[in-house]
């Protein structure tokens, strides 16, 4: 095995974590808003909610990817939270294929 | 009329806070006040604030309200800041002078 | 500085995390920050501002009736473009001293379908003003930018709006005597003195700061967030019930054909005078005026309500009859119509105006000083500080050309409109083309010249650049700032003495950078112990 230097892990780590706020924190934000369509409330507004709150997520999201101690913890948590959200969502698209 | 009567509250509201920062009764008392005393300068900052918003609240509604608010509370905490730190300055700049004549004849 | 840290703390604590989020995020995006910032400030008096750059439209003494020019514009559009399928006008009201017209030209396909005017809201004829986009130069590029298509434009608009979120709750959770240190300011410490200034105009302005930014996101959310639309709606119907919901666009349709004379259109306004008051109709939008199947829409103004969601009247062309009143929209989007007018601040008086111009002008010193403050923080520790390493010395020129050279660039539009030949080929165009060649030369000169020797030189350009505006004005104008005061017209006595009080501001700026240089080594070794300071309230 090839022992890898601290300072490329460390910037390894570092990009990961970069890469998991703009592009994971966007994923988790987008999934939001179309979670929020599962919501009982009118087609219409859910659209508009579902926009409305998907930044708040965003933010969110970005801080607890820098809060916590690891890049892999960052993933693992953004995971977690996506959980319940693609559940919501995946309503929505199965509803979405049966109309 | 509420900008006017949510401004004053403000501003007396950071006055007081300001008041209850041991730092600022340094300043203008010459010495920190007492705990109590501190108590109730700080409850007055908050009562006034508090003022501030139910007035600007009751007569233009939430989302006005709550706007003007904000406005109005920054431009208050602001001007206080301001008059500290000229305050500061000025009693610094006349103490210079006099320390330096004090420096000399000793 | 994070490496020494972590050598000895392997595990940084989150304050730390959280402050190098905060340094990171506002500056790979400050420049562009600072200036969607100042343009959006000033952008609070877009209007005033497009009568400033239109001297040629007499002040408006009284606001003319609203119903009256609605009819008068109409016809002349009418006359103008006859069989054109649409025309929205935008009615002249307190700020507005003219009438804003776009309609589709028939027999034409594209962008170049589209003709626009303003109109005299007395004699209902197009207005012959020199050309200039006016204030709404400033207000299209606070968030989109310019020689770039806007819908980059408004993506890197996003994008950075988005950076200022995160630097903003990764600034407060970073800031930990958020309260305790309300009311510090030190002055004369060097990097502490900054800090202190940082965190007073972030703290004070942290509802509106967190406000403005979160409500910009909200203004583009379609854009930015479109998954869920595009989940839930699959018909063109469905995305037309939503676009009900934000907005009072009506689309054109088809014409049936058969010619039939639009009715009163003043009537219509009265009924929606009746509704709204006399001065609240902003909007007018016919379509097909002429035939059978015409509409119109009456939209009431933004003023005296805090909101943006569509109320108009629809009424059938024809006849006059009222079809449709649209005076409510669903909670959501209600919440968002309250967002988007809680940035664009369109429905406030003038003591709110001002609030909103003041506070937001702090937003901006707050990225400002935050932008300076990084090289502050690190000229402390630079090994030479006559050769900085790379980074620093772009960071440093990109802060002159970024703060300074705005306002001088800024200043510089001001002057193209008055001096740039009138009947000039692509005037607007060229006015916008010198702002921003004034901007390249102040980064070439802040490139060539010692940062303070840049610093202290552009702030003075900018100082005397805005001070002689006004004297411009009343060289190449007959509305000079004596004249406007006795006149009473208030607009062109304002925008005179803001720019003399932000000349004066300028000037202040400079004197304080120049008497600065006479204690250069003292701030540096205050700095430094301020830097020890710092590290200290970290640990």
């Amino acid at each position: 095995m090839i022992a890898i230097p601290s300072t490329v892990r460390r910037s390894g780590a570092l990009l990961s974590r970069i890469l998991a706020a703009l592009f994971g924190g966007y994923a988790l934000a987008a999934l939001t808003s179309v979670a929020t369509l599962a919501l009982p409330m009118d087609e219409v507004q859910g659209v508009l909610t579902g926009m409305l709150l998907s930044f708040v997520v965003y933010t969110c999201a970005v801080v607890w990817v820098f809060a916590v101690r690891s890049a892999t913890r960052a993933w693992v948590g953004l995971l977690v939270a996506a959980v319940p959200l693609v559940l919501m969502a995946w309503s929505v698209w199965s509803q979405g294929g049966a109309a | 009329m509420s900008h006017l009567l949510t401004f004053l509250s403000s501003l007396a509201g950071f006055v007081a806070l300001a008041m209850a920062m041991s730092r600022h009764q340094r300043e203008v008392f010459g010495k920190a006040l007492a705990q109590p005393a501190t108590r109730r300068w700080r409850l007055a900052g908050w009562a006034c604030l508090l003022l501030a918003l139910v007035v600007v609240v009751f007569r233009e509604g939430w989302g006005l309200g709550l706007v003007l608010y904000s406005g109005h509370t920054s431009l208050a905490a602001s001007l206080v800041l301001g008059a500290l730190v000229v305050r500061e300055r000025l009693r610094d700049a006349r103490a210079t002078p006099r320390a330096a004549a004090s420096r000399r004849s000793a | 500085m994070k490496r020494g840290k972590s050598a000895t703390n392997p595990v940084p604590g989150i304050r730390q995390t959280m402050s190098d989020l905060h340094i990171w995020t506002g500056l790979l995006v400050g420049w562009f920050l600072y200036a969607m910032f100042l343009t959006g400030t000033v952008s609070y008096f877009k209007d005033e501002l497009s009568q400033w750059m239109r001297p040629e439209l007499p002040r408006q003494a009284e606001v003319p009736d609203p119903a009256v020019v609605a009819q008068l514009v109409a016809a002349k559009v009418q006359a103008i473009s006859p069989g054109t399928s649409q025309m929205s006008l935008r009615l002249s009201d307190a700020r507005n001293n003219s009438v804003n017209v776009f309609w589709r030209k028939p027999n034409e396909k594209g962008r170049r379908a589209f003709a626009e005017a303003n109109f005299d809201p007395r004699s209902g004829e197009e207005l012959s003003a020199r050309e200039t986009t006016g204030g709404d130069f400033f207000y299209r590029f606070h968030f989109q930018f310019h020689y770039m298509p806007a819908f980059w434009g408004r993506w890197l608009a996003g994008f950075c709006a988005m950076f200022m979120l995160v630097a903003i709750v990764s600034g407060v959770i970073t800031h930990k005597k958020i309260f305790a240190d309300f009311f510090t300011f030190r002055w004369g410490k060097g990097q502490r003195s900054w800090l202190d200034a940082h965190n007073a105009l972030a703290v004070f302005g942290l509802p509106f700061h967190l406000m403005i930014t979160y409500t910009g996101l909200v203004t583009l959310m379609a854009m930015y967030m479109p998954w869920g639309e595009r989940e839930a709606f699959r018909t063109p119907q469905q995305r037309q019930e939503m676009s009900a919901q934000l907005s009072a666009f009506i689309q054109p349709g088809k014409p049936s054909g058969e010619a039939m004379p639009l009715a009163s259109v003043e009537d219509m306004v009265r009924q929606a005078q009746a509704r709204w008051g006399q001065y609240n109709v902003s909007r007018v939008t016919i379509t097909h005026p002429g035939d059978a199947a015409s509409r119109v829409a009456v939209t009431r103004g933004e003023a005296s309500r805090v909101s943006m969601s569509p109320q108009y009247l629809l009424f059938e062309g024809s006849s006059g009859k009222l079809l449709e009143v649209h005076d409510s929209v669903g909670a959501a989007a209600e919440t968002r119509g309250v967002l988007y007018a809680l940035h664009l601040g369109r429905f406030s008086d003038a003591v709110t105006r001002w609030l909103y111009f003041l506070v937001s002008l702090a937003g901006t010193a707050m990225v400002g000083t935050g932008l300076v403050m990084w090289t502050v923080k690190r000229r402390a520790r630079l090994p030479d500080p006559q050769r900085p390493y790379f980074g620093f010395r772009v960071v440093e020129r990109l802060n002159i050309a970024g703060i300074a050279g705005l306002s001088v660039a800024m200043t510089v539009f001001l002057w193209s409109n008055r001096l740039l030949p009138l009947g000039m080929a692509a005037r607007a165009d060229w006015e916008i083309h010198v702002f921003f060649i004034a901007w390249a030369l102040t980064l070439a000169h802040a490139m060539l010249r010692p940062a303070r020797a840049a610093w202290v030189e552009q702030f003075y350009a900018a100082a005397v650049l805005l001070a002689l505006l006004p004297v411009l004005n009343a060289l190449t104008t007959d509305r000079p700032l004596w004249t406007s005061l006795l006149s009473g017209d208030w607009v062109f006595v304002g925008t005179d003495l803001m720019l003399l009080a932000l000349a004066g501001l300028h000037a202040l700026i400079a004197w304080r950078v120049t008497k600065h240089r006479g204690t250069a080594a003292k701030p540096r070794r205050d700095a430094a112990a301020g830097a020890r300071d710092m590290e200290g309230a970290r640990a």
